[in-house]
């Protein structure tokens, strides 16, 4: 564990070097995930005839870059990655090394947040000079149980990438069920459609479902609708779900990797 | 306490099978067959410290397979494996930390990063400090000849500088047991020489152990005085690399070229032209040169062993 602290600032480091060499590529993949931009677009012309889910205009922005802010945030592309490299068998050589191979991906996907900033900062702007009235909890309270929630929201997207790419080792592949999730995870995590909007019976399913607690909770701390005191409570629900989806994504990858055969390599 | 110590090792796979065609595509939508492959059977190996052997079969002979499972890659179907007195198949850091395997065909280099990143993150992930690290880096950038490409993107060097690059990565935390696999495919004449003195030097300033898979027999006869050869995933030879050859390969190349053209062969030697040529038994050489000798009219006497691709076809019945 403390060999594992002592590397990580050079995981960092050359994992931000990877980032920069495929910087077009990292842009592109940046890009695919505002389809926030979009839904506030629509979400906007629906709150001209009145506030929906609670939000007029300036909330419905407010919500929508908070989505936005989160998507990139808490994004990573384990799945692609482990289920590309368990294929392959470009797995061996991470493998082989002293360090579990997804200390290193995490490194990786870390190493992407600051050019992710870079690249979010002029997607905000104009939505900013379109409302300006649009407003977000920035006071140092709220900041920091954002930032506590975003930490969660990172860890329960990548324990649940962790558990969706180890199928990858009994199915050969595994990117048809992760989409199968992700179709789900788009309804119900907030990311396309604040909770609030949905049928009842949808509001219901979603608060008891995994998928907000990668995208909906954060978004909603950072746009202010979760009070300080309601704060606790969501991020117990949180770390539920990161232990429940590290445990799964745990066993399945310990139990994976016996199977494991390096075809290919 | 043995470097390498395996016992019973045996790897069974499971494997689809498929008919060609759209009917068989169809079928095997509800109905999958699979195949049980035996990979490697029943192996035993030991390997003392700094004993360097060559690891020689057929293709699919389960070669690439035992080195995966020596190193901890893949789990054993039966068997038990000690690395240094580890257990390998539990991968334990401890153990890493200590070897490599480095396959001909993989690269573990950053591919749009220059080979000096791979490097500094084996640094890191090995825990190596750094002026140890600088020591290791420069002896491995001198030794193969790396100074001009490290800080160039692995995926603008050649196969070679590549295959060079991946043994100094592989190289970087100083592994005591090195599982080479195939270190000098597909790389020119030049450069195997290159690899093969370098992986020399290396074992001997080392002490380091190493087991190495190569089609180029020249690289196991370079390095290695014993070799283990499987075949089918069974093993088929374990001794000296003379003695194989011995074995399997006990006769000379015999050439002979003389100021007229022989009149009748002698004994196996037939003519050819100026020369008598064939192969000899060892033992019955000398007796047969002096023969020719006392002729009084030889220009040139060649006398060759066999390549020991010879004996391993032997040894395979053909198949090598």
């Amino acid at each position: 564990m403390l060999r594992a602290l002592r590397a990580y600032p050079a995981l960092l480091r050359i994992g931000f070097a990877a980032v920069v060499a495929y910087r077009a590529e990292l842009v592109v993949w940046i890009l695919t995930a505002s389809m926030p931009l979009i839904m506030l677009g629509v979400f906007d012309r629906v709150a001209d005839a009145g506030p929906v889910a609670g939000l007029d205009h300036a909330g419905v922005a407010g919500y929508f870059v908070a989505v936005l802010i989160v998507r990139q945030l808490a994004s990573t592309w384990l799945v692609w990655e482990l289920n590309q490299q368990i294929r392959t068998g470009a797995l061996s050589a991470a493998l082989l090394r002293p360090l579990h191979p997804l200390v290193w991906h995490s490194a990786e996907t870390l190493a992407t947040v600051p050019l992710r900033v870079v690249v979010l900062a002029p997607l905000l702007l104009p939505i900013w000079l379109w409302r300006p009235e649009l407003q977000l909890a920035l006071d140092p309270a709220s900041l920091l149980v954002f930032t506590a929630s975003v930490v969660l929201a990172w860890g329960v997207n990548f324990a649940v990438h962790t558990a969706f790419a180890s199928l990858a080792f009994w199915l050969g592949q595994s990117m048809g069920l992760f989409q199968v999730w992700f179709g789900v995870w788009v309804l119900f995590s907030g990311y396309a459609i604040p909770l609030g909007a949905m049928p009842e019976w949808a509001q219901l399913f979603a608060e008891w479902a995994p998928f907000r607690a990668i995208i909906g909770i954060p978004a909603d701390v950072l746009s202010g609708r979760v009070t300080l005191a309601h704060a606790p409570q969501l991020l117990a629900v949180q770390a539920l779900w990161l232990c429940a989806f590290a445990a799964l994504g745990g066993a399945l990858w310990r139990r994976g990797v016996r199977r494991y055969e390096g075809q290919g390599a | 306490m043995n470097a390498i110590s395996a016992r019973g090792l045996t790897k069974t796979y499971r494997s689809p099978r498929k008919a060609q065609g759209l009917l068989a595509s169809l079928r095997s939508l509800w109905h999958r067959e699979h195949t049980v492959i035996t990979a490697v059977s029943e192996l035993d190996l030991e390997l003392a410290p700094g004993e360097t052997v060559g690891f020689l079969g057929p293709n699919g002979a389960g070669k690439t397979t035992t080195l995966k499972m020596l190193a901890g890659l893949i789990e054993p179907t039966a068997g038990t494996v000690r690395v240094l007195g580890y257990d390998s198949t539990q991968r334990p850091p401890e153990l890493l930390r200590r070897l490599t395997l480095v396959m001909g065909n993989k690269q573990q280099l950053l591919w749009d990063l220059p080979p000096s990143e791979t490097f500094e993150l084996n640094r890191a992930l090995y825990d190596v400090d750094r002026a140890r690290f600088a020591r290791i880096r420069d002896e491995l950038v001198d030794l193969l000849a790396l100074g001009s490409v490290i800080d160039r993107p692995a995926r603008n060097l050649s196969l070679g500088e590549r295959m060079k690059c991946e043994l100094a990565a592989g190289l970087i935390h100083e592994p005591e047991v090195l599982f080479l696999d195939e270190p000098t495919i597909g790389l020119d004449v030049s450069m195997q020489v290159a690899v093969r003195q370098f992986i020399a030097d290396w074992s001997r300033r080392h002490g380091a152990t190493v087991l190495l898979t190569s089609h180029y027999m020249d690289d196991i006869a370079a390095l290695c005085s014993r070799v283990v050869v499987i075949d089918g995933g069974r093993l088929r030879y374990d001794g000296a690399l003379t003695a194989l050859a011995e074995r399997y390969a006990p006769e000379r190349a015999v050439r002979i070229r003389l100021a007229r053209p022989p009149v009748e062969p002698v004994g196996p030697l037939a003519v050819v032209g100026q020369e008598l040529v064939g192969q000899v038994p060892a033992a019955a050489v000398p007796e047969l040169l002096a023969r020719v000798m006392a002729t009084g009219e030889v220009l040139e006497v060649s006398v060759e062993p066999q390549p020991l691709e010879d004996a391993l076809r032997r040894l395979f019945g053909g198949a090598a």
